[in-house]
């Protein structure tokens, strides 16, 4: 399923997608094609993708390559898959309830959940915000432990 | 002991009545006369009712307001003044539009029954009520005693409208059998040449001479009837004296000519007769009224479209465009079919970079963005840049590889700046972790506390 999104390898790919995206959400999920979390949510990802895209732009990336170990680092990824947002190159937090906001962590239960999560963003974003809060009832919201310093 | 509560100097009698009064004898006069319990009085100048007295009258707000009311009253003036100057015969359906509103008098002047315009005007201007009137007014509102003849008319000016009519009578009486109705009035110079020249034949010389009568004439005239309009403006805001020269302005072309009503009397009026008014207000008292003499004393002029029309249609010359590209009885397609077409493939052309630029730009949505919305800024400046690259200005430069995103990390104190700094220095500090990634592994969300425990060992 994922052939049908963006798969990026390298930095450059990134900057360009996250510099081109003008007024839409940006959406990156950092993880891996082999994954069984990873691949369920790229499956949500795609399905969705069409429907939010006047307004968001879905992309992978590939947390294997070595060029964008840069961007692993710089965000923070230990776990995947980890979703990005970004709006207009600046990068959007959403509260979740969970301990890291600054990105979404593990896959989505529904597809209309993810676009709820779409539109709280971009609702967000339209008005200045760059934190928004999660409209997801905890239940549906994965759960994870963040360690602090990680390896 | 009066000015307990405000800082003044000399207590208002008006204030507070019930105090006693300890004025100066300076002010006792003011204050026999206008001690009162409600003394308020309704300035028409200004249209306010207050309770100053004879104060408010030096009040600078009122002397401006004074000033501006006078001068719109002077504009009317003028235009009675040129009739003064040059009487013309009022015509019946002109009457309701011939009114005078006399501020001194507060009356309305009706040309009920004058035959030439402003006739009642000028008598009543000239009048002794008036002047007594004008004199109360003065008093009462300020403004200046030596202006006082600009707004009356004096007794020998009206003699000598009163010949002037009496004159341009008996030229109606006479030539009035040979025309079609019009009233001809010609100049004194030329009265005895073409006297009866222009009632009978519309030849190309008169019709030209009649025209610059006409034109100076007529346009003016029209200018009075529009209801004095026009003469606002004029010199609003500016000292009385200007009026004068307003009026030299019509004087000039004069040559003292009674005037010819052609257009007036003829049937259809109304519309040229508009016309030539706005035409004349385009110029704004350029007296040239450029375009209209230069058609008629360069012989653009038909005399037949003049006369009988008598509206004094520019003709345009349209016979270059019109052939070549068809018109309605030709049966060639309107031109804006042509155009649409064009315009579509114009569009077609920009729509890529339009759409790139404000992708946006959906129907139902406001067009313009927030602009308080998240990375409004940036997105501005990426829009100009993409543009630029699109047009080949800028080379899209992809070598910055130092470019990072605005990011808040997770761990992180400050703003967002400062993640990027945090990540520097990370990077600085280990360098050699950097080319080996060390991921981990597919972690299940839950990392058990032994895990940890060994970890931090």
């Amino acid at each position: 399923m994922a052939y049908l999104l963006n798969t990026l390898t390298r930095k450059r790919e990134v900057d360009s997608v996250i510099r081109d995206t003008i007024d839409k959400v940006l959406v990156l999920r950092f993880g891996r094609a082999s994954d069984a979390v990873c691949l369920q949510l790229d499956d949500i990802l795609a399905k969705s993708a069409r429907e939010v895209s006047k307004f968001a732009v879905v992309a992978l990336v590939d947390v294997d390559s070595e060029d964008v170990q840069v961007y692993v680092k710089y965000f923070d990824i230990t776990l995947i898959p980890s979703t990005v947002f970004f709006f207009n190159a600046h990068h959007m937090k959403m509260d979740s309830g969970t301990a890291d906001h600054t990105k979404w962590v593990g896959a989505f239960h529904r597809k209309q959940d993810f676009i709820d999560v779409m539109e709280a963003i971009y609702r967000g974003a339209m008005k200045g915000k760059l934190i928004v809060n999660c409209p997801l009832p905890p239940e549906r919201i994965p759960r994870y432990q963040l360690l602090y310093k990680d390896i | 002991m009066g000015g307990n509560y405000s800082p003044r100097r000399k207590p208002n009698p008006n204030s507070d009545p019930a105090v006693p009064i300890t004025n100066t004898k300076k002010r006792t006069a003011a204050v026999a006369t206008t001690k009162r319990k409600s003394g308020f009085e309704f300035c028409k100048v200004c249209k306010l009712n207050h309770d100053k007295g004879q104060r408010h009258k030096y009040f600078p707000n009122h002397k401006r307001s004074l000033s501006e009311y006078l001068n719109r009253f002077l504009s009317k003036l003028d235009d009675v003044r040129y009739f003064l100057d040059n009487p013309s015969p009022l015509r019946p359906e002109h009457v309701s539009r011939n009114r005078l509103w006399c501020v001194f008098c507060d009356i309305d002047v009706e040309e009920l029954d004058s035959s030439f315009a402003c006739g009642n005007a000028i008598n009543h201007l000239a009048g002794a009520d008036h002047l007594k009137n004008l004199k109360h007014f003065i008093w009462k509102y300020g403004g200046a005693m030596d202006h006082l003849d600009d707004f009356r008319i004096l007794d020998d000016d009206v003699a000598k409208w009163e010949k002037k009519c009496e004159t341009l009578k008996k030229e109606v009486a006479l030539s009035g059998e040979g025309s079609h109705g019009p009233i001809c009035v010609l100049s004194n110079d030329i009265q005895n040449e073409q006297n009866y020249g222009i009632v009978e034949n519309f030849s190309n010389n008169s019709v030209y001479h009649r025209h610059e009568n006409f034109l100076n004439a007529v346009m003016p005239l029209q200018y009075y009837t529009n209801e004095y309009q026009i003469s606002q403006t004029g010199p609003n805001g500016v000292p009385y004296t200007c009026g004068a020269s307003h009026t030299s302005t019509f004087s000039l072309p004069m040559e003292k000519d009674p005037e010819v009503f052609l257009q007036s009397s003829s049937g259809s009026t109304g519309n040229g007769s508009m016309r030539c008014s706005s035409l004349y207000r385009d110029t704004n008292k350029n007296f040239v009224s450029s375009g209209f003499i230069g058609d008629s004393v360069g012989g653009m002029m038909n005399g037949d479209s003049s006369y009988q029309g008598l509206q004094l249609l520019t003709e345009i010359s349209s016979s270059s465009q019109g052939d070549v590209q068809g018109n309605v009885h030709s049966g060639a397609p309107p031109p804006w079919l042509d155009a649409s077409e064009k315009s579509q493939t114009d569009n077609h052309r920009q729509l890529p970079s339009v759409s790139l630029i404000s992708p946006s730009n959906k129907p139902g949505k406001s067009k313009k963005l927030n602009p308080k919305r998240v990375g409004a800024a940036w997105a501005e400046r990426r829009k100009i840049e993409m543009e630029m690259e699109r047009r080949g200005e800028i080379i899209k430069n992809c070598n910055d590889a130092e470019w990072l995103p605005n990011f808040g990390r997770v761990w992180q104190a400050g703003s967002r700046k400062e993640s990027r700094k945090e990540y520097e220095m990370e990077k600085r500090k280990l360098p050699s972790v950097e080319t080996q990634p060390e991921m981990p592994t597919d972690v299940q969300p839950y990392i058990s506390k032994r895990m940890r425990r060994d970890v931090s060992k």
